[in-house]
């Protein structure tokens, strides 16, 4: 060995097409430390980390700048074997394991140790060889005692519980020879608490045998907990590289938020009117929605105003809407304008005045294969009864009326497309999302529900949404609840952003609140008045 | 243009130049055939066969003098019976030999026809005016005992119709029960009671004159041709002049056995047909030259079918088949159809894909059936009932049948399957057991139901028949398609209606509709609902057409045949809208209807009619199938 670091990767750039996603990052891992990867969803970490495994998504979109050190020398990985080669090794954060295996033939599978036999030996096929049982036994041992794990190696992983499982993988990865670097993407996240401080514990260990640790997470005091030195992205650039005992949480938040550029929507901010009427009221709601769990979330939304909600991806954000709207199973006390909002009745939601524009605009938002105008007008038809007339006994859609509709929307909200009858699926995300909108706003509804309405579609059209969401505010009092992982259009347009992680509301900030203040509640660390981060 | 690759120009071009010949060619042949040019072709044809006809029977006739002479020569000179036998041996071999040598001359500008020509026209004039006026005379006849005998045809039927009833051949046939209505049944008249009418007899005298006209001209050719050899060629030379039903192509390929009489007659011959491939060419080098946008509107599938179509009807017509009654049959079977087919739509509208448990709803119809039999309803009223029967006990299992597809989401095509298999089976005891009293619906002997039942006293005929009229030999069934028209447009109102708008929302995107709080299940038991009762509305259609009911097995298939049409029209398991109901039932049934008697053409006097009408539509079905998943989208 004898190199200072056992990875450097200098200077990276990655495009694809026009876009960058990585500009000029630089890591550099030393042997037997623990290097913390921090940064937003798509600051460019899972990115990084393609580059590193040699991911074919890289190599088949033009490669990469930039060049990557092993051990002081320059290597070539161009495929996930070449990083196995190198010495690379990665903790998934969905457990790639065979439930119907035990421990040993999950650790050592297709690396099993094999004992020749007769048959092999007559016909020279390594494949006729015999699995040498005792062999893999010892060895799962040895990987199993390095990370703790007390368990008996012949046990099955069907029912093991999923902290065990994280183990079992962080085992496999450690049994292989010569492994000298260790990635563990965001491993904490379906971990408890106490489980997390165990693999945090077992990380240490790993590090202290001379392994080295990419530990991928937003979790900021987990990093201050574990890491040894913090790499922060942010935008796809190296915001900074730091040293744990030279940072702070606050400071390690604000690298993570940063200002970025303009706001893409110029409103004038207006004062909170906290005496406003309640619009809508949430007490202890609960959301079954898989991967967006929402586990106790209290909020109050007031009448007239722009409520922003953001947090990280995953975090439960964007389970509040899709469970007040009865998308989700959903539990807990609901108020709309003073009165109840009975839960799990998406049609009730829609006929007391609700409507949400969905984040899933081609699985739940639209009809792919209808046109454009059976698109827009389809809640109003269903749930108001507009657009119908008497056709002899029958009453039918009036065409000529929806097409009037749509045509009228196409022209406010600059929809392109070549006519009312094109196939929804055949237009752009952005054009899309604002036939959406155009949905949304066909029922006239009092209160609306934005949730991730600049995801996927172009700045231009971003900019037209959301000047259309103020415009709706400010002209028809519209109240609008906008769920967004990008903080800053929440900081744009909102009156008041609340913050969710973990299925929970940490803070509820003004949009002028300072990055660290984001920073920390992102992590579920609420801010006391001092700006210092103190857990909750 | 500038999108046309060069081999698709050049391909288009030399279609185009082949086509343009083929059909002036064919065109030049069908104007000679009229004109002066084409009768004196077939005059000199005539002629020629006429003459080699003569010829051929003067040589024998010389043998004959020969051979009569020497044994008139033997029998003066007083020998035995041995030696009279021997001298005839040797004459007629010398003759023979003799005969052999000489050459029939038959070359027209040789021969001197000044004679000859005024008397064959004679001959043909009198030939033709007897035929005519038999074909009148017959037919008068036949419409005379058609008008005595209904009564004691009925009683016959009676007894007949026990004969087709054979439960184990109906089984195994499953479809080909179909062709049977191809054949439209013509009444049998026994013609064994006629005899000549006093004009005929006349117009025989006028061409025994002609003939012996005819005699001497040609004895003026071939002066060894005797009045006896005459006596014996004289049916060959009348059938060679003229046959009943005579045309044009008829003549020629009877005449053009005694020598090729050339590429111009041969393009006058073929005129029609000459036409027909040029304008298939035509066609093939318009769709090679708009290929493209052809693909993308019709998609690969249906472009194919579409393709296979026009090589049958251009088969069709080489083969002389009539075009015309072979179309005539595709829409009566697009129209008989196609409420079947239509039933495949709120299946796939409401997101349970292809209803291939069809039969489900047949069954419902089938029983309306019975019971309108059973309880002796007849014509409109007895039609109306059946349907209403039908509907409603489609409409209760369809509602049950719902709730199971409910219960098993994600496996709807086995499930659909498993049910239309089921359901037949189960049936097929229920006739057995059913109490029908009816002796129409029952064997004879026996228990239970008959296995194919006529709809003559019921509702048969009643909608292909209502307003029927004919263009040419092409039937327009009014009635029927006027019924068809009727579904589809209730069909329309429906998806428009609220209703029917979230139906096709919830197979869209049933997640889409469950955001906007429609209730997805309940949507699919609409949707299965309807499709089951349209089975019932589409098998007393297809019955009523057809002219029988079938119960047991038949059914059985008449799932996949509905879901093949659909799909070859274009739908695919999750879009599905009415033009792909039309255009799937016409491709399929066209495609079935034109393939068996062309397919019999191509192959005459075998069994492969069979064979290939079940490799043809199991085809279809097979490849309709293998588009199901992505079909196209327009």
């Amino acid at each position: 060995m004898g190199a200072e670091y056992v990875l450097q990767m200098k200077n990276i750039t990655k495009r694809y097409g026009e876009t960058t996603v990585l500009s000029d990052v630089s890591l550099s891992v030393r042997p037997g430390e623990i290097h913390a990867l921090l940064g937003e969803n798509g600051a460019g970490k899972s990115t990084l980390m393609n580059v590193l495994f040699g991911m074919p998504v890289i190599h088949t979109t033009g490669g990469f700048d930039g060049e990557v050190l092993i051990d002081g020398e320059k290597a070539s990985i161009l495929t996930p074997n070449d990083a196995m080669n190198a010495g690379i090794g990665m903790v998934h954060q969905e457990f790639m394991l065979l439930p119907g295996f035990t421990i040993t033939e999950n650790i050592k599978l297709n690396r099993e140790i094999t004992r020749p036999t007769v048959l092999s030996r007559a016909l020279h096929l390594k494949n006729m060889e015999n699995l040498d049982m005792p062999a893999m036994r010892k060895d799962a041992r040895k990987a199993l005692d390095s990370v703790g794990m007390g368990l008996d190696e012949n046990t099955l992983v069907k029912g093991l519980p999923v902290g065990y499982m994280q183990f079992v993988e962080i085992a496999r990865e450690i049994d292989k020879k010569g492994i000298r670097l260790l990635v563990f993407d965001e491993p904490t996240a379906v971990l408890t608490e106490s489980e997390a401080e165990t693999l945090i514990s077992v990380m240490k260990q790993i590090a202290q045998s001379g392994i080295a640790i990419i530990f991928i997470t937003h979790r900021l005091d987990e990093v201050m907990a574990a890491a040894d030195n913090i790499t922060i992205l942010r935008d796809g650039k190296l915001a900074a590289t730091r040293e744990t005992k030279a940072t702070s949480l606050v400071e390690l938040a604000e690298l993570m938020i940063g200002r970025k550029g303009e706001a893409v929507v110029a409103t004038t901010p207006r004062a909170q009117d906290a005496s406003a009427n309640i619009a809508l009221s949430i007490k202890n709601l609960i959301v079954d929605m898989p991967g967006e769990m929402v586990k106790g979330v209290d909020l109050e939304v007031r009448e007239g105003e722009i409520l922003g909600v953001g947090g990280l991806a995953g975090q439960g954000k964007i389970g509040i809407p899709n469970g007040i709207m009865g998308l989700y199973p959903a539990a807990g006390e609901v108020k709309l304008f003073g009165k109840d909002l009975p839960l799990n009745d998406a049609a009730n939601a829609l006929r007391s005045g609700m409507a949400m524009v969905s984040e899933d605009r081609r699985g739940v938002g639209l009809l792919l294969d209808q046109s454009i105008e059976d698109n827009i007008a389809f809640n109003a038809m269903q749930i108001n009864g507009d657009f119908l007339r008497k056709v002899l006994f029958a009453t039918t859609k009036d065409g000529k009326k929806v097409r009037a509709h749509a045509n009228e929307m196409i022209r406010q909200l600059d929809i392109r497309c070549t006519s009312s009858r094109q196939a929804a699926g055949t237009l752009s995300g952005g054009n899309q999302q604002k036939v959406c909108v155009a949905r949304a706003l066909t029922m006239n509804p009092k209160f609306l529900f934005v949730s991730e309405p600049t995801r996927g579609i172009d700045i231009g059209a971003k900019k037209l949404v959301l000047e259309t969401l103020v415009k709706l505010n400010r002209e028809q009092g519209m109240t609008i609840v906008m769920v967004s992982s990008e903080l800053q259009e929440l900081r744009s347009i909102s009156d008041r952003i609340a913050i969710v992680s973990e299925g929970k509301v940490v803070d509820i900030l003004a949009p002028d609140a300072s990055d660290a203040d984001f920073g920390l509640a992102m992590s579920g660390i609420k801010p006391t008045k001092g700006g210092e981060g103190a857990h909750e | 243009m500038n999108s046309h690759s060069k081999s698709q120009r050049i391909a288009f071009i030399a279609l185009l130049a082949a086509a343009i010949v083929l059909i002036a060619g064919g065109i030049f042949g069908v104007v000679n055939r009229t004109s002066a040019a084409g009768e004196q072709m077939l005059s000199d044809m005539r002629l020629t066969a006429l003459l080699t006809t003569a010829g051929e029977g003067s040589k024998e006739a010389l043998v004959e003098a020969e051979v009569e002479a020497a044994r008139e020569a033997a029998r003066a000179a007083g020998g035995g019976l041995s030696e009279i036998k021997e001298a005839v041996a040797a004459a007629e071999a010398a003759a023979m030999e003799r005969v052999a040598n000489m050459t029939v001359e038959v070359d027209l500008d040789t021969v001197d026809t000044s004679a000859l020509i005024p008397a064959v026209e004679d001959m043909l004039a009198a030939q033709r005016a007897l035929g005519e006026q038999t074909d009148k005379d017959e037919a008068a006849y036949a419409e005379m005992m058609l008008a005595q005998a209904p009564a004691e045809d009925a009683a016959e039927e009676e007894i007949l119709e026990e004969a087709p009833a054979d439960a184990e051949a109906a089984m195994d046939m499953d479809m080909s029960e179909d062709e049977m209505m191809l054949e439209e049944e013509e009444p049998e008249v026994d013609m064994s009671g006629f005899v000549a009418t006093e004009e005929m007899n006349a117009l025989s005298a006028v061409v025994d004159e002609k003939f012996a006209g005819l005699s001497a001209a040609l004895q003026g050719v071939s002066p060894d041709l005797s009045d006896a050899a005459l006596e014996t060629l004289r049916p060959t030379i009348e059938s060679l002049l003229y046959q009943r039903g005579d045309t044009y192509e008829t003549q020629y390929d009877r005449l053009n056995a005694y020598g090729n009489a050339g590429f111009t007659s041969w393009v006058t011959r073929y005129g029609d047909d000459l036409i027909t491939v040029g304008v298939a060419l035509a066609l093939v080098a318009i769709m090679v030259f708009f290929a493209k946008p052809l693909l993308k509107a019709l998609g690969v599938p249906r472009m194919i079918i579409t393709c296979f179509f026009m090589l049958l009807c251009v088969l069709a017509v080489i083969y002389d088949l009539s075009l015309t009654t072979l179309l005539s049959n595709a829409v009566v079977r697009m129209a008989m159809n196609s409420v079947l087919v239509l039933a495949m739509l709120p299946g796939i509208q409401c997101g349970i894909g292809l209803n291939l448990g069809l039969p489900l709803g047949i069954v419902g119809g089938l029983l309306g059936g019975l019971l309108c039999i059973e309880f002796g309803f007849s014509g409109l009223p007895g039609f109306a009932f059946a349907i209403a029967v039908g509907c409603l006990i489609a409409a209760l299992v369809g509602m049950a049948y719902g709730v199971l597809l409910n219960r098993l989401k994600g496996s709807e095509m086995s499930v659909t399957t498993y049910v239309g298999y089921s359901i037949i089976s189960l049936m097929c005891i229920a006739w057995l057991l059913l109490p029908f009293q009816s002796d129409k619906l029952r064997w004879p002997l026996g228990r239970g139901l008959r296995a194919t039942l006529t709809l003559d006293g019921a509702y048969r005929h009643i909608l292909n028949d209502f307003l029927a009229f004919d263009i040419g030999s092409f039937t327009v069934p009014t009635g029927l398609i006027l019924f068809m028209a009727l579904c589809c447009f209730l069909m329309w109102l429906f998806s428009r209606s609220k209703t029917g708008v979230a139906m096709q929302a919830v197979g869209n995107n049933p997640r889409f509709a469950e955001a906007t709080g429609i209730s997805v299940n309940r949507m699919r038991i609409i949707g299965t609902t309807l499709s089951t009762m349209l089975g019932a509305v589409g098998i007393i259609v297809y019955s009523q057409s057809y002219g029988f009911m079938q119960l047991y097995t038949a059914p059985r298939q008449m799932g996949f045949i509905a879901a093949s049409a659909i799909l070859i029209g274009g739908a695919s398991v999750s879009r599905a809208k009415i033009s792909h109901v039309i255009i799937g039932a016409f491709l399929f049934q066209g495609v079935l209807t034109l393939g068996m008697p062309v397919a019999n053409a191509l192959v005459p006097q075998s069994t492969i009619s069979e064979t290939m009408r079940i490799l043809i539509s199991n085809g279809i079905i097979l490849y309709a199938l293998t588009k199901a998943g992505g079909g196209s989208r327009g």
